[in-house]
């Protein structure tokens, strides 16, 4: 591989564009209840340490990318897919008025982030 | 007494990121990667982005139904028509973003905002450069546990039986919120609509209003000690 092979792969395409199809089928769809998962995050990571544990809601399926904490590596090799999940405010944040029940959050994990609630 | 006196520095220390920037920038065009004057022209389109593209696509999406089903669905081949193409935003180069393109429809029952918990990303093709406040860490960590507080700051009370949705950017897809047509602008022109879809609409920390453009006139502030004569 070039130095220069993500840049030569997104060109063209755009990116996630350039991992279309290079995922195994996806495991979650729209409307499914999931959880986030605990996992080690020594080196890197953009799952947020506010969204372990809580529990959501599937609202898209996004796209097809190696996930950060091994795209941060350079390791491309295995893409998975990406998941808007929303969240009852409540549900991240105990203290969250309850005159504001309906507010929620959405934010986006990788597949091994979660797993079915 | 001269050492007492000794003037302080004119200009700052020079950050170790501007130190590496340069280094880099400079190793680059002796390597022949590209020019002084690619380098130039490059800063000067940076510097030239903003969000008109972003307020025109809200406001065809008000006009044409058919357009505004194109957004919600596919923001990357709806931001074409609106002239963006997000592989080659510059015309010349390289993309300079990520192209998934998720555009947020607000409705009477939810208002959509926008935040990047983890650092700062942001649609930059198609709506510029973020502001210096959506970089700050004060927004980022205070708007996904506290956003009504939040907008209040901003001047945007939501009303309680309105969903309150934040969206927190945290991988490759970018977001950028569609307002509610305000009322008082029925038989609007589309150059008429995009005006007064400001940035901060598009953020979901303003809501658009008939009588406030991007544009609008600053206020004129007389000088308190005019010099005589003037």
């Amino acid at each position: 591989m070039s130095r220069g092979h993500h840049a030569e792969k997104a060109t063209g395409k755009g990116d996630p564009q350039c991992f279309r199809g290079e995922a195994p089928a996806p495991k979650f769809k729209v409307g499914d209840r999931v959880r986030i998962r605990d996992l080690p995050d020594i080196f890197y990571t953009r799952c947020q340490v506010y969204t372990r544990g809580a529990e959501g809601v599937v609202t898209v399926v996004t796209h097809e990318s190696p996930a950060p904490e091994d795209e941060a590596w350079d390791n491309v090799d295995k893409p998975e897919w990406f998941y808007i999940v929303r969240f009852k405010q409540k549900e991240l944040w105990p203290e969250y008025p309850d005159v504001y029940e309906n507010d929620t959050l959405q934010t986006e994990f990788s597949e091994r982030w979660l797993e079915s609630a | 007494m001269a050492e007492k006196h000794k003037p302080a520095p004119m200009v700052d220390e020079v950050s170790d990121f501007e130190v590496l920037e340069v280094a880099v920038r400079e190793l680059a065009i002796e390597k022949g990667l590209f020019s002084a004057e690619d380098h130039r022209r490059f800063a000067e389109f940076a510097h030239s982005i903003g969000p008109l593209p972003a307020a025109r696509l809200v406001a065809k999406s008000w006009l044409d139904p058919e357009f505004k089903k194109l957004a919600l669905e596919d923001g990357f081949t709806a931001s074409k028509e609106v002239g963006i193409d997000w592989l080659n935003p510059t015309g010349f180069g390289t993309p300079s973003d990520y192209c998934d393109l998720r555009v947020l429809e607000n409705t009477p029952s939810v208002h959509h905002v926008v935040v990047c918990t983890l650092c700062s990303c942001y649609p930059r093709p198609i709506l510029g450069h973020s502001p210096e406040w959506y970089r700050t860490p004060n927004y980022r960590r205070r708007l996904v546990r506290w956003p009504r507080q939040v907008l209040s700051e901003f001047g945007l009370q939501i009303p309680a039986d309105v969903e309150v949705r934040v969206e927190d950017s945290n991988q490759k897809c970018r977001f950028m919120v569609m307002p509610m047509r305000p009322e008082g602008t029925e038989d609007w022109s589309e150059d008429q609509l995009a005006e007064i879809v400001t940035r901060d609409c598009m953020l979901g920390v303003a809501l658009p209003h008939p009588e406030r453009k991007a544009d609008d006139k600053r206020p004129v502030h007389k000088a308190a000690n005019p010099v005589h004569g003037h």
